[in-house]
């Protein structure tokens, strides 16, 4: 992959935004930094927006400004969380405001969405556990989506990503105490939703079968 | 440590997120509790069911373009096209 036209070569002096040393130096980084997440963030912009093509303007404009701001990133911490502080930040501007009521959750437009995006774009890197064996993709989908918002996030951020408590507090802008209470209240509501599915297939969830 | 706080130290502990002295503490309290340790499995197992029940899904290939795009903005004003296969 090449990444100059040989064909319409521009010389240094004749843009005022033509590539510096410096510029080549900041786009390849940014490609081994910020690139590589595109797909940790298209999920949590999904998560967040449940909307595939708001999630599509939301990762856009995230790399815009992560782009535009990369130079105040602070190198050797972890870009991922930097990226996903930005969408989140982008995300409350910009669709906070018309969401979903706190608390009230449409069942009917979780499974919508989710069938829509499901056959489409589906990673195919998916592993079973024996436990919890005859949970439904969609029905784990669907208990975490029901739970408020401030514990669905840290379960995301925490399990799914795995980023770390301090991370996370960062990114929530709370006390890492908060984080952690966050968690453990919200695996608590998790965990009661997940049982009510498995006890549906018999499960006896007291001894794992 | 009673069972009531062995229990709300478990979610931290699944993540990896006690500090020494709390781990300690929770280490000993299910070797000596086997109603904390079977709660302890069940823990795990809620944090692995996430990880591995939620379906991940890729970024439309249009979306990866434009971001690689994105990156070669500067130059791409001069250019029409940014990929050569
Ligand atoms: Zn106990």
């Amino acid at each position: 992959m090449t990444r100059t036209d040989p064909t319409r070569q521009s010389s240094p002096e004749q843009k005022k935004n033509t590539l510096s040393a410096e510029e080549q130096k900041k786009q390849s980084e940014f490609q081994q930094e910020a690139v590589v997440h595109l797909n940790a963030l298209y999920n949590y912009a999904l998560h967040l927006t449940m909307n595939p093509d708001d999630a599509n303007d939301l990762v856009q404009e995230t790399y815009l400004k992560a782009y535009k701001f990369f130079s105040s990133f602070e190198r050797g911490t972890n870009c991922k969380a930097w990226l996903f502080k930005i969408l989140k930040n982008n995300y409350i501007n910009r669709f906070r405001k018309n969401s979903r009521e706190p608390g009230k959750v449409d069942y009917d437009l979780i499974k919508d969405f989710y069938h829509t995006i499901k056959d489409t774009r589906r990673d195919s890197s998916e592993t079973e556990t024996d436990y919890f064996h005859t949970l439904l993709h969609e029905e784990v989908y669907t208990a975490l989506q029901s739970l408020p918002e401030e514990f669905r996030e840290v379960i995301q951020l925490c399990d799914i990503e795995g980023f770390t408590y301090e991370e996370i507090a960062n990114m929530v802008e709370s006390p890492i105490g908060t984080v952690r209470s966050r968690l453990y209240r919200g695996r608590k509501l998790l965990r009661e939703q997940l049982e009510g599915y498995a006890k549906k297939f018999g499960f006896n969830t007291e001894t794992g079968r | 440590m009673n069972c009531k706080t062995a229990r709300v130290l478990m979610s931290a502990a699944v993540d990896g997120e006690l500090t020494g002295k709390e781990e300690e503490g929770l280490r000993l309290h299910l070797s000596q509790c086997s109603d904390c340790r079977m709660e302890y499995e069940e823990a795990k197992k809620t944090k692995m069911i996430v990880k591995e029940k939620i379906v991940r899904f890729k970024a439309p290939q249009s979306l990866v373009d434009s971001i690689m795009d994105l990156s070669f903005t500067s130059e791409k004003e001069e250019q029409n096209t940014l990929v050569s296969e």
